[in-house]
Formats: C-alpha cells, sequence, structure tokens
C-alpha cells in the first residue's frame, strides 16, 4: 500500500516487515456454559487480520461477540464457564508467532498489558480507587520491564505527558476520584501504553464519555498509533467513531463475521443488508426525515438478500434468522452453513454454504491498509 | 451571600460514643497492660520462693472490704489485729480475696489476660477468616461451594460447644503430649500453654462470620472493572488478591476485627467462669467473677469481689461495640454524607 509511506513521522519497523500481521484470528469459536440447556455459542468462525499501525474496527450490536472475541485474545474469558471451542488467534511475538488461546497461565501475563494492552469501557471503576494513579500505571511498568521504581516513575510521568494529562508530577500522586472522567480514561490509555504496546484492544473507551471528551481521546489514540507504530483493535458500536477512527471495519452479528472491508468500501458499498441497515439507521445532517429507517425494515426485506454479487449463482448473504437455501450443503464441521466469501476485492460478505460456494476455500480477510493521514484526505 | 460553611468532618471522629469508647479502652489497656511486669512480678517482703503480686496475699488480710468502705465489726476487729501485728493498716482499693490478695492487682493482671486473649484471638479470626473467605470467594465455583458449606455447618453446630470441645481437647493434647515427652514443666510454661489452647480454641470459631463477610466483599470487588484491567495488564492471580482486593477489603476488616475482640472477651470470661478457661491462679475477668459469685452470701456480702470484675467487663464490652459501631459507621459509603 502507498498510502502509508504518506506516515513520514515513523520510519517503518525494522524487523517487521509490512506484509505480517501482527495479529491473526483464525476461525476463532468460544461458547458459554449456560448452567442448564446447551451451551451458548458467543462466536463462531470469526476471522480477522490486524495489521501494524492499522486500526480495525469491530462493530455490532451488544451481545455479538465484539467483547468476547477481544477478551480471548488476552484469555480473560473466564473459564469455566467459557470454553475455546476452536481456531487460534496467531500473534506475532518479537520471539516469533504464538497461539494466544494455547499459551499457559505465566506466559500469557507476559503477553498482558506488555505486548497487547487493553482498555475498558468505563473509567470510573477501571481504576482502583485504593491506591493513586502513579501507583497503578507504574504496576504495569514493574510487572514487565526490569527497571527500579524511580525509572517506572519516569516513565509513568512521561506516558501520562504523552496522553495529555497536565502537570503529570502534580497529578501522579491524586487518586482516581480525583479525575474527571476523560481524564480517568487518559489515565487508562497511559497505562496501556506504558509499556509500549504493539496491539491495542480498546473495548469501547469512549462509550462512557460526552462527545468532545470522546473527540479528544480517539484523536489521541490515533496520534499515538501513528508516532508508535501500534495497531489498534477499536471494538465500537458508534458508526461515526468507525468512520472517523478506522481504516478497516469487521461488522459482526450473532458471533459471526457478516462484513469486512475497508471502512470507505464499506461505507460506500454496503454488501451485507445488516451492514446496510446499520448505515442506513444512523440519522443524517442534512436530510429531513419523519422517523429514521429501521435495521429491521431492511433485515426482513428479502429482497435485500438478493443484490450480493453472485446472486445469481445462488450466494446468499448469511442471516441467522433465515431458514437456510434449499441448495444448503453444510460442510460436516462446526459453523459449517456459514462461510466468508470474498465478494469483491478485499471485501469479504458472510454467505451462506450452498452449492455455488461448496468447495470454495477464500483466504481469511486480510487488508494490509490504511487510511491516509487527515491533512491529505481533507485536501483530496 | 456566603457560601454555607464547609462542614469539615472527619468520619472517624464523628460518633461521640465511639470516641468514648475509644478513651475509655486506651486508658484500660495503658492500665492493665502497662503495669503487667509490676503485677507478674515478685512480690517484696515475702518469705520464700519469688510469689508473682498477683497471686501474693497473707490468708490473715482475707476478705477485707475496700478501704474506703465501713468495714463491719468482725472486719474492723482483724483490720485493727493487723495494724498491731505489722505496725501497718492494711489499705486496699478493691478490697481482698479469701486469700488475702488485692483485688485491684488481679483485676488489672485478669484485665491484661482478657484483653490480650481477646485482641490475640480477634487477630487469628481475622487472619483465617480473611485468608478463607478470600479464597472462596475469589476461586469461586465449586470451592467456594465446599467451603462455605462448610462454613454453614460449623454456624449450625452451638457455638460454645464448639469452644468448649477444643478447649478440652487442645489441652487433653498438649497434656498427653507433654506426658510423653516426660518434661518437667516451670508453672509459668504451663499456665502459658493453657492461655495458648484457650486463644485458639476461641480464634478457632470466632472467624466464621468473618470469613463470611470477607467472601461477599470479594464477590462483588472481583466483579469490578478495576480488577479485570489489573488482569489485562498481566498481574497474577496472588498480586490481584494481595494489592487489589486485599486493601479495599480494609474497611470490613478492621469493622469487624473490632467487634471480634469484645465477643472474644466474652467468650474467655464464659469459659473461665465455667472453669475451663484461664485456670487459677491467673486471673481472668471471668475467673474473677466467679470466685466473687461463690463469696456472695446473704449473711456477709463480699460485694466488691463480683462487682469490680463484672463492671469492668461490661464497660469494656460496651467501650468496644461503641468502637466497632463507629467504625462501622465512618466506614460505611452509604452512611457518609449525612
Amino acid at each position: 500500500m502507498t498510502a502509508t509511506a504518506a506516515t513520514t513521522e515513523t520510519p517503518p519497523q525494522p524487523g517487521t516487515p509490512a506484509a505480517t500481521p501482527i495479529l491473526r484470528v483464525d476461525r476463532l469459536a468460544v461458547s458459554f456454559d449456560n448452567g442448564r440447556g446447551p451451551r451458548v455459542q458467543a462466536v463462531d468462525g470469526v476471522r480477522m487480520t490486524i495489521y501494524p499501525r492499522q486500526t480495525l474496527a469491530v462493530v455490532g450490536e451488544s451481545g455479538c461477540g465484539k467483547s468476547v472475541t477481544a477478551m480471548s485474545m488476552l484469555q480473560l474469558i473466564p473459564r469455566p464457564p467459557g470454553r475455546f471451542d476452536r481456531g487460534e488467534i496467531i500473534f506475532q511475538t518479537e520471539q516469533g508467532p504464538v497461539d494466544l488461546l494455547t499459551l499457559n497461565a505465566r506466559h500469557i501475563r507476559e503477553i498482558r498489558g506488555n505486548d497487547i494492552a487493553m482498555i475498558f469501557q468505563e473509567p470510573m471503576t477501571s481504576l482502583n480507587p485504593v491506591f493513586t494513579v502513579g501507583n497503578q500505571i507504574m504496576e504495569a511498568i514493574l510487572l514487565h520491564q526490569d527497571v527500579s521504581k524511580a525509572q517506572a516513575r519516569e516513565i509513568a510521568l512521561k506516558s501520562m505527558r504523552d496522553v495529555g494529562i497536565p502537570e503529570p508530577e502534580r497529578r501522579i500522586n491524586s487518586f482516581p476520584h480525583e479525575f474527571s472522567g476523560g481524564m480517568r480514561q487518559r489515565v487508562m490509555i497511559a497505562m496501556a501504553l506504558a509499556c509500549q504496546p504493539r496491539l491495542l484492544l480498546a473495548d469501547e473507551p469512549t462509550t462512557a464519555l460526552d462527545v468532545t471528551i470522546q473527540a479528544q481521546i480517539l484523536e489521541l489514540m490515533t496520534e499515538l498509533k501513528r508516532t508508535r507504530g501500534m495497531a489498534v483493535m477499536l471494538i465500537t458500536h458508534d458508526l461515526g467513531v468507525v468512520a472517523e477512527n478506522s481504516d478497516v471495519v469487521c461488522v459482526m452479528y450473532a458471533g459471526r463475521v457478516v462484513e469486512y472491508a475497508k471502512v470507505f468500501d464499506l461505507y460506500d458499498n454496503p454488501m451485507h443488508p445488516y451492514t446496510r441497515g446499520l448505515l442506513a439507521s444512523i440519522p443524517k445532517m442534512h436530510a429531513r426525515l419523519d422517523r429514521l429507517v429501521t435495521i429491521r425494515e431492511i433485515v426482513e426485506n428479502e429482497d435485500e438478500f438478493r443484490k450480493l454479487p453472485g446472486a445469481d449463482e445462488g450466494i446468499r448473504p448469511w442471516w441467522p434468522w433465515h431458514t437456510p437455501p434449499a441448495d444448503l450443503t453444510a460442510k460436516d464441521e462446526p459453523a459449517g452453513d456459514y462461510y466468508l466469501q470474498e465478494v469483491a476485492p478485499e471485501h469479504w460478505v458472510g454467505v451462506w454454504r450452498t452449492h455455488a460456494v461448496r468447495d470454495h476455500e477464500s483466504r481469511a480477510p486480510d487488508i494490509d491498509y490504511r487510511v491516509p493521514p487527515k491533512e491529505a484526505s481533507v485536501s483530496a | 451571600m456566603r457560601a454555607p460553611a464547609v462542614e469539615r468532618d472527619n468520619p472517624l471522629t464523628r460518633s461521640f460514643a465511639g470516641m468514648l469508647g475509644i478513651g475509655f479502652l486506651v486508658l484500660m489497656i495503658f492500665a492493665c497492660v502497662l503495669t503487667l511486669p509490676w503485677t507478674l512480678g515478685a512480690a517484696g517482703g515475702q518469705e520464700g520462693a519469688a510469689v508473682p503480686r498477683y497471686n501474693a496475699g497473707d490468708p490473715r488480710e482475707g476478705r477485707l472490704p475496700p478501704f474506703w468502705w465501713p468495714a463491719d465489726e468482725t472486719q474492723q476487729e482483724r483490720i485493727d489485729a493487723i495494724e498491731v501485728a505489722t505496725g501497718e493498716r492494711p489499705r486496699y482499693w478493691l478490697g481482698t480475696d479469701v486469700l488475702g490478695r488485692s483485688l485491684l492487682i488481679r483485676i488489672l493482671t485478669g484485665g491484661g489476660i482478657s484483653l490480650g486473649i481477646g485482641i490475640a484471638a480477634a487477630a487469628i479470626s481475622v487472619l483465617i477468616g480473611t485468608l478463607y473467605g478470600g479464597l472462596a470467594g475469589y476461586v469461586g465455583g465449586k470451592t467456594d461451594a465446599v467451603l462455605m458449606r462448610i462454613v454453614d455447618v460449623l454456624y449450625g453446630l452451638p457455638y460454645i460447644l464448639l469452644v468448649v470441645l477444643l478447649a478440652v481437647a487442645s489441652e487433653a493434647i498438649v497434656g498427653r503430649w507433654i506426658a510423653r515427652g516426660n518434661v518437667e514443666l516451670k508453672e509459668s510454661t504451663r499456665l502459658l500453654i493453657d492461655v495458648g489452647t484457650l486463644l485458639v480454641a476461641i480464634g478457632g470459631v470466632s472467624w466464621l462470620t468473618m470469613a463470611r463477610v470477607i467472601r461477599g466483599q470479594v464477590l462483588s470487588l472481583k466483579e469490578q472493572p478495576f480488577i479485570e484491567a489489573a488482569r489485562a495488564t498481566g498481574a497474577s492471580p496472588v498480586r490481584i488478591f494481595g494489592k487489589h482486593l486485599l486493601p479495599n477489603l480494609l474497611g470490613p476488616i478492621i469493622v469487624y476485627a473490632t467487634l471480634t475482640v469484645p465477643q472474644a472477651i466474652l467468650q474467655e470470661s464464659f469459659l473461665s467462669f465455667l472453669g475451663i478457661g484461664v485456670k487459677p491462679p491467673l486471673p481472668s475477668w471471668g475467673n474473677l467473677a466467679a470466685d466473687g459469685l461463690s463469696e456472695l452470701n446473704t449473711y456477709r456480702s463480699h460485694w466488691w469481689l463480683l462487682l469490680f470484675p463484672c463492671l469492668l467487663l461490661g464497660v469494656t464490652l460496651v467501650a468496644l461495640n461503641f468502637v466497632g459501631e463507629g467504625l462501622r459507621e465512618a466506614f460505611d459509603p452509604k452512611r457518609r454524607r449525612r
């Protein structure tokens, strides 16, 4: 991709060829014990790829498996009741690729917070109320780096300065309740960034914040991504946030990927009816409407499911509420009725495994693309 | 217009009863503990082997009332006789017991022992209760179920029966162990072992409430996002428990520890009263009260022997409960802004 050359501040990371994805999720399946009754399949057949300095946005409604996918990457799923049924999550460490799902407790702890950091939705409660924020930022540093307390403090101060906390020397000794929500989220980000992670999992980082603070936090993340060569997985259900801040978008529904494309491709040409429904239901600034289009209106229209390229050959978008097409040739494997088809170059859609695609074996969704920096896109 | 004055209110000092309790307790502890070297020290002027001061007395001075209390005829005669014999008029602030030992000294020693046992037993129960409840709450699942059912069963058994059983059993075990080893024990060591077994017995049963409280707290705390965040930064379970859970548990731990102390003191006194606790001649408020009760009769009431130990025990327990309640209020976030 030539677009990456535009980011002149960071030279390409030595030792990491641009074409090597930092993380690849392949056919991940996670289920939970329901106490009684069958296990709940939270995620099934999920595939995604993240490149360095790229933001992959994962969107979908509550319970679609976004967070489960992210939590699986750090083995933060409580097991039991959770269970990794199948699949692998290959992460490129400095020593080489590892499967995050099969790492033992000690090794995954070395990855957590160090190679992969995570920030959570609720900045109000994600900090321990009885310790100063400095103490908590330093904890992450001391856990993973062989430094003295004084050095850790220096790193923490720098990290706080990087995320735009004014007067870090004073604020480092403050307790979480002395910070506002936006500042607390900055502290969380400072904590996450203190160890220079190569992948940041941001699980709805701005949902609990008001819009102006949200913009600041997202801008900060974008900037840090550029300057540090970090990859970001941004989990959200706010399509406005996605459009502004991501390179590649992965739309999930009912635990599966329904569409996967570059951000502009997805917005210009949504192919799965659910994605179209999502985009249609956003209020538009300039159009006067009596009422908004609902997702349901679109996904209940059978015609919407016949618009996919290749529809004539019998390729139908996967949709859990539909009875499978008559010519379904489900493979004898889990999630075998479903298939992530590359319907256009670098544009994947979840489709039924009908006769037409029976023997297809698509490549995993894999887009090494970054939106050119803002200045360029504005002038264009 | 002026803004209303900000009330600088320290929740720890808000409760008047609590402050009163603290004041009394500090006084009591100082009085009892600081005098221990003196009360346990050898009494001067006694013939023969050194007898600790709490056990030293002249039977001729037995059952004398406090000097400020009008003595009756026979008592007056004895006092006069002693004055003639020794050239010194006996003055006892709180009177003497059957053997002529000063009740004041015995109460001070007994107080030291009772408070000591109470605090140590509370410490044991806090230790066991916190670890047990923390483990159950933090690990959860089947471990939690098994551990808490054990607590339920122990709860179901009569509490004091357990203490009695434990006290008798541990005493027997220690006794057999000593017999087998053919060790000649000094009197003081024996007494120490007695107190130790009592401590284990009381501490060993009073952790149940603590375990339940801590488990409940851990259950709610471990779902807090900051615990999840700590896991995501790569902290180990032990570290999360020690650094992120325990400090947040400090409030309830302190409160329940304070409320466990009077319980333990009461149990010690009760056991001593029954004769299976602290063994005479070592005094404790419980066996002092028992002695006092046996001296109470309608013909001549040696009231001071019963009143003073009971009074001190009662006031101390009330003070401890005041402090516990005050602390509970201070740590209760719902009552913080009133």
